[in-house]
């Protein structure tokens, strides 16, 4: 049957409706149920941004549309979400995988709700209209609701008259039609959340005119952001991600400083260079193996068959591994080494760029900086490339991996001064590029680091013998992996510097004087 | 969706109290109903507060179905919708003789509520005329209160003569035992009798019980007032049995 569904005004109270409405129909109380759910995201807003809303109630897990009441998808669980792959095996499960990945599930608030059903009666104490009024709490014991307080207005089936009539009074006590919007924003902003706040890849705010070193500052401002809000959470080891976030803030920071060249007195560009590369070096083992760990099925899925499981011991000692590591991560974040560097830093970034220009480059509009420097590093890379072509030796590869990182961090950096759509094409042409090469790396690295962890580990027992098997299969397959990528190179590179690509980032960077 | 008619020819026996009672006990267990009061005493239409007045249905079978549906009202229970009696109900033999499927045009008029109703049950007046026989077509399967007399006996083989007669399956008929008096020793005789007799008697019994004939001044279903009385334990396993046995 038909609902209405209405909104409480500011400042009134369910007492008071039912008091002003008594005066002219009959009510009776019916009953009040309560019912909790509890929202859940990831520290990203993973979910959000695809216009999803997880909740957990009653030993149920479901996923629902923002801006819809219906439910896509729900399971049992026995209890509250973590990670995805410790869901019950079900749809709900498969259609997050992919958008959660590795991230853990947090619980952003609980809502508490309560919702008092009323009857409204004709002269024969009949049951014309049924009211219901809902209330949200984020606490149960708050007075005020978190949020809107909802009245919703239940046809009887052959009582139109009545809705109506009742619909008409509560226009008059001045409450309003629901517009519809998800109650999950009044929600998330009553708990103080703001959906969507946090991406680890943020839009700079800089402008083509603004002084050089204020762009920067803008950017380093963003970057050591990120970086603190990572922190606590590598700390807590809540999810691998966070220690990720947190190191590519860090890296690319230190990139900035070399990279955006001469901005800053020498000796503070000097000193942060150092100190922050000592940071850097902080978080180095616990990454590699959270990546090996990630990568486990991968790597078993890369055994024929009778081996999978025999390369079990390896992953168990890189886990006792990774444990270690992580205490000695907790320790550098919480020593007064990090803390003062951090603090230093910080004082820096807040303290106001002088009027004189303490570097070179200091009062150039950043505009001019930022062409300067990703054309320079672009040509760098095409002549790199080209030498490649000629004897593709791996040092050459790895050296020209660096190169497109630090042109790609350019092209985020400078993203708002440039026209998007352009540099958004430029930046996934590099990726192509950056992927091949990456993958190169990786394959030389994780064969060098199996061959590595062989040689520490026992090889009497059956069981280990078993092992050296399948790490020596392995080895075997990521060097054929290997291999095959290092000869896809060239088309790669030569597709990243055709005509198109190069026209384009002349056009962009390339000084021309004449269309200035 | 099922239609289940509490039908019986003698006047008397509880029958709008069973309707109204079970009507109640669907919809708690999760059946959308419908509660069709065909008898012109309006009785059921009485014990959930409805006023017994329907449009006036008109010629033709899809306006007949528009007028219901107008004159359908939500009772004060989930689930449970009625359809009210209306005294020109008893006119409907008159006008379902003119008309022609005259013994088929209740279940016409009902067909577009099937999608929206899980039961439909019919309270039924005591006749076998023309709007019994709609009923026999009509419904899938037809519950008769029997009080435990030796008037009952003769009068329950006489609807099975009928049924015979026309052709009507007499294996969607069961019947219970109402109104039961313990004791006199009568009424169990009565009862054995009833049992070994026909078919399709159930084993729930409903006693002679005050709370019962309190419906009229509460206008409420027994299992709503008093849910924890013998009359709503009677009703209650008299449901199961029915959901169970029938539906």
């Amino acid at each position: 049957m038909k609902v209405e569904i209405f909104n409480m005004p500011e400042g009134m109270n369910q007492m008071q409706l039912l008091a002003d409405l008594s005066e002219k129909f009959s009510i009776v109380e019916d009953k009040t149920v309560t019912q909790n759910y509890t929202l859940y995201d990831t520290f990203d807003w993973r979910l959000f941004n695809e216009k999803l809303v997880l909740q957990h109630s009653n030993n149920i897990l479901s996923v629902r549309a923002l801006s819809s009441k219906k439910v896509i998808d729900r399971v049992p669980v026995t209890q509250p979400p973590g990670f995805v792959w410790d869901l019950p095996e079900s749809v709900l499960q498969l259609r997050l995988a992919s958008i959660i990945e590795m991230r853990k599930l947090l619980n952003l608030a609980t809502v508490h709700v309560n919702s008092t059903t009323y009857r409204l009666l004709n002269k024969d104490a009949k049951t014309v209209v049924r009211l219901a009024i809902e209330e949200l709490r984020l606490t149960p014991q708050t007075s005020k609701p978190a949020s809107t307080t909802y009245v919703y207005l239940h046809q009887v089936r052959g009582y139109p008259k009545a809705a109506n009539t009742l619909a008409q009074a509560l226009q008059q006590l001045k409450l309003t039609p629901d517009k519809n919007s998800d109650i999950y924003f009044s929600i998330m902003a009553a708990a103080g959340k703001n959906p969507s706040a946090y991406s680890s890849k943020p839009q700079f705010e800089i402008s083509a005119q603004m002084r050089a070193d204020e762009a920067t500052k803008i950017i380093m401002r963003s970057l050591i952001d990120i970086i603190r809000l990572n922190e606590p959470y590598v700390k807590q080891d809540v999810d691998t991600e966070f220690l990720h976030d947190f190191r590519v803030a860090l890296r690319r920071t230190r990139s900035a400083l070399s990279q955006i060249r001469a901005v800053f007195p020498a000796e503070v560009t000097v000193r942060f260079k150092q100190d922050l590369a000592h940071l850097g070096r902080l978080t180095n083992q616990l990454r590699d193996l959270d990546v090996y760990l990630l990568d486990k099925d991968t790597y078993k899925a890369m055994l024929p068959e009778i081996l999978q499981d025999d390369i079990d011991p390896l992953f168990a000692m890189l886990q006792q591994q990774r444990a270690k590591a992580l205490k000695d991560v907790i320790k550098g974040l919480n020593s007064k080494v990090y803390q003062n560097i951090l603090r230093d830093w910080e004082v820096f970034l807040q303290e106001d760029t002088p009027e004189s220009d303490s570097a070179p480059n200091a009062g150039r509009p950043i505009v001019d900086l930022a062409q300067e420097r990703i054309y320079k590093r672009y040509r760098r890379i095409v002549k790199s490339g080209q030498a490649i072509l000629a004897n593709t030796e791996d040092e050459l590869l790895h050296d020209l991996r660096i190169e497109c990182k630090k042109l790609r961090y350019l092209l985020e950096f400078f993203n708002a001064l440039f026209p998007a759509k352009k540099v958004k094409f430029l930046i996934r042409q590099l990726k192509v590029l950056q992927n091949n090469l990456g993958d190169f790396n990786d394959l030389c690295v994780q064969g060098e680091y199996l061959l590595n962890a062989a040689g520490s580990l026992p090889t009497s027992d059956p069981k280990s013998q078993k092992m050296m098997l399948a790490i020596g299969a392995l080895v075997g397959t990521l060097d054929n992996e290997r291999i095959r990528v290092k000869e896809e190179f060239a088309e790669t590179f030569l597709e990243f510097v055709a005509p198109a690509n190069k026209a384009l980032f002349k056009q962009l960077f390339a000084p021309h004087k004449e269309n200035k | 969706m099922t239609t289940l008619a509490i039908y019986s020819n003698k006047g008397g026996v509880g029958k709008t109290a069973t309707a109204v009672n079970l009507a109640y006990l669907a919809a708690q267990a999760g059946y959308t109903t419908l509660l069709c009061d065909l008898d012109p005493q309006s009785s059921s239409t009485f014990y959930f507060r409805v006023k017994p007045k329907i449009k006036r249905a008109a010629q033709g079978f899809t306006k007949a179905s528009k007028a219901i549906d107008k004159s359908i009202k939500g009772t004060d229970y989930e689930n449970l919708d009625l359809l009210p009696a209306d005294f020109t109900h008893r006119n409907l033999d008159i006008t379902f003789n003119n008309l022609k499927h005259s013994k088929l045009r209740l279940t016409k008029v009902l067909v577009p509520f099937h999608k929206e109703y899980d039961l439909i049950m019919l309270d039924c007046p005591p006749t076998i005329n023309i709007l019994a026989e709609n009923i026999f077509n009509t419904a899938d399967n037809i519950l008769v209160p029997l009080i435990p007399t030796t008037l009952s006996l003769r009068t329950h083989q006489q609807m099975l003569t009928f049924f015979k007669k026309n052709n009507y399956n007499k294996k969607n008929v069961y019947t219970f035992l109402s109104m039961v008096d313990r004791r006199k020793k009568l009424h169990k005789e009565i009862t054995v009798n009833i049992t070994n007799t026909f078919d399709g008697v159930l084993e729930s019994v409903i006693p002679y019980l005050s709370h019962v004939e309190q419906m009229g001044l509460r206008r409420e279903p027994v299992p709503a007032f008093a849910p924890n009385v013998a009359a709503a334990k009677a009703y209650r396993a008299l449901w199961d049995e029915v959901e169970t046995k029938i539906l």
